[in-house]
């Protein structure tokens, strides 16, 4: 994957996204509290918690989708501010996928990946179907290119709207409940195509409730709940001792 | 029916059918635009922008076509603004069809998922990029349909402008029936003449509704 550019606004090089004491509020109601959170460059870091708990949130927040109101938050040395030129830097490096996938309905997958690269980067069209192609083959759907997404099944969806995040090469991959969606036979396909992508080296912040892929793939489970942070650990320790009652309450509902 | 007689007046009614398609088909471009651009102000967020096209909307549904096309012709004179009769027929049939077209595209745009503005900023897309490559194409989609009904409504209520004197088909015969009393003859020709570009422009927005639909088709 490409270097990290440091842009030192304080923050070591190895630290991709800071968030210190931030604070959201919808309106008067605060969804997020005191959120404090270091992900490291390659770290891979699984969200979880009850709905509602603020975790689309705070996702949200790290490229700007979601805006906070206190605190800072720090992505590869880049503060975002109201500025818009900061929130265009941090999201240059920050691909997103959704648990409603997202994809442009009106495009084929191809120009679905196309689309960014071409109109954001000024990349050539013969280079950014290329460039697409590589991705879509890396997701294993390079069959589909030409398709609709309405012709595609969900899971191919999904893997569609990973490679048209990648074919703008982030250096940071989050990702919102991407498997909610699918169907239970579906859902393998996706996570697969996540953890090659861990492998590969790639930071990644995860919401999901697949426990499977937080033990096989996560440096740090985060366990949220009304908007706090309630518990950080290293999956292992997450699973088999967790500190918190809240946590243990939420583990015996998600693991049956 | 004598056929020799309507025969006789074709070439005056395509004369007309002439007027009436080139003022339908400039109020039906200018109608368009307007009705994008209005929709797009109407949801723009701005609220004095908001209140104006609301205001506007609401004014023209809620007056006679007749009056605003009088309101035109006999009344901006007054006002220091004199349209020729043809800019005044199009000046009137535009401003009534874009109060629809606003409408309609403003449906248009409430049916585009708040998904693709998500994955838009996500990718870092500026946001008329994303207006124009991505919520422009699945708004106009929407609205196709009640935006065809429009178009056809333009091209009906054009026959209205006669009132100023518009020589435009329903001009045509309504004059031809004043010297020679054929009634029945014009208004049976002009009828079959209006079916027929109405058909014709169902068919053309049944053909592209057909082809904007294709992504959606599924498997
Ligand atoms: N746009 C919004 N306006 C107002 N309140 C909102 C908005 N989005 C979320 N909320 C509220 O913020 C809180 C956190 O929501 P959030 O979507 O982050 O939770 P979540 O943990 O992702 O839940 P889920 O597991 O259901 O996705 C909730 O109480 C929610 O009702
Ligand atoms: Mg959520």
């Amino acid at each position: 994957m490409g270097q990290t550019s440091n842009h030192a606004t304080g923050g070591s090089q190895d630290v991709c996204v800071e968030f210190s004491n931030v604070d959201k509020w919808f309106g008067t109601v605060q969804v997020l509290h005191d959120i404090n959170l270091t992900v490291g460059k390659g770290q891979k870091v699984v969200v979880c918690g009850p709905s509602g708990s603020g975790k689309s949130t705070m996702i949200r927040c790290i490229n700007h989708l979601e805006k906070h109101q206190k605190g800072r938050i720090v992505v590869n040395g880049i503060e975002l501010t109201e500025s818009k030129r900061s929130i265009e830097r941090v999201r240059q490096d920050i691909g997103m996928v959704f648990q409603s996938f997202n994809l442009y309905p009106h495009l084929t997958v191809l120009e679905n990946c196309t689309l960014a690269p071409r109109w954001v980067k000024g990349v050539p069209r013969k280079d950014a179907d290329a460039l697409a192609l590589r991705y879509l083959e890396r997701v294993r759907i390079p069959d589909k290119a030409n398709f609709y997404p309405s012709q595609l099944s969900g899971g191919q969806q999904q893997r569609a709207a990973i490679a048209r995040s990648l074919c703008m090469n982030p250096k940071i991959m989050l990702f919102d409940e991407p498997t909610s969606a699918l169907d239970p036979e579906l859902v393998r396909e996706v996570l697969d195509t996540m953890a090659q992508l861990a492998s590969d080296g790639m930071t990644m912040v995860c919401v999901t409730h697949e426990m499977g892929f937080a033990r096989q793939v996560a440096d740090r489970v985060i366990f949220m709940d009304a908007g706090r942070v309630v518990e950080t650990a290293p999956p292992d320790e997450f699973f088999r001792n967790p500190r918190e009652r809240r946590t243990r309450a939420f583990l015996s509902q998600i693991l049956h | 029916m004598d056929f020799n007689y309507i025969l006789d007046a074709l070439p005056d009614l395509m004369r007309g059918l002439k007027v009436t398609l080139t003022v339908s088909g400039l109020a039906i471009l200018l109608s368009c635009i307007v009705g994008a651009v209005g929709a797009a102000l109407r949801t723009s967020g701005f609220k004095p922008a908001e209140y104006l096209v609301t205001g506007y909307v609401e004014f023209i549904r809620g007056t006679p076509y007749l009056v605003q096309i009088f309101f035109i012709f006999y009344g901006l004179p007054s006002l220091g603004l004199r349209l020729s009769v043809f800019w005044s027929g199009v000046a009137a049939l535009t401003l009534w069809a874009s109060a629809f077209q606003i409408e309609n595209f403003r449906g248009g745009l409430a049916a585009v998922s708040h998904g693709v503005r998500d994955a838009s900023a996500s990718l870092g897309l500026k946001r008329w990029h994303h207006a124009l490559l991505v919520v422009f194409p699945l708004a106009a989609r929407a609205a196709l349909p009640s935006s065809m009904n429009t178009i056809v409504a333009t091209v009906k209520n054009s026959a209205y402008l006669q009132a100023i004197g518009l020589v435009e088909l329903t001009f045509v015969a309504v004059d031809r029936i004043a010297y020679d009393f054929r009634a029945i003859e014009m208004f049976f020709s002009i009828c079959v003449i209006y079916l027929l570009c109405v058909f014709a422009l169902s068919g053309l927005g049944h053909a592209l509704e057909h082809r904007l639909n294709r992504p959606f088709a599924g498997r």
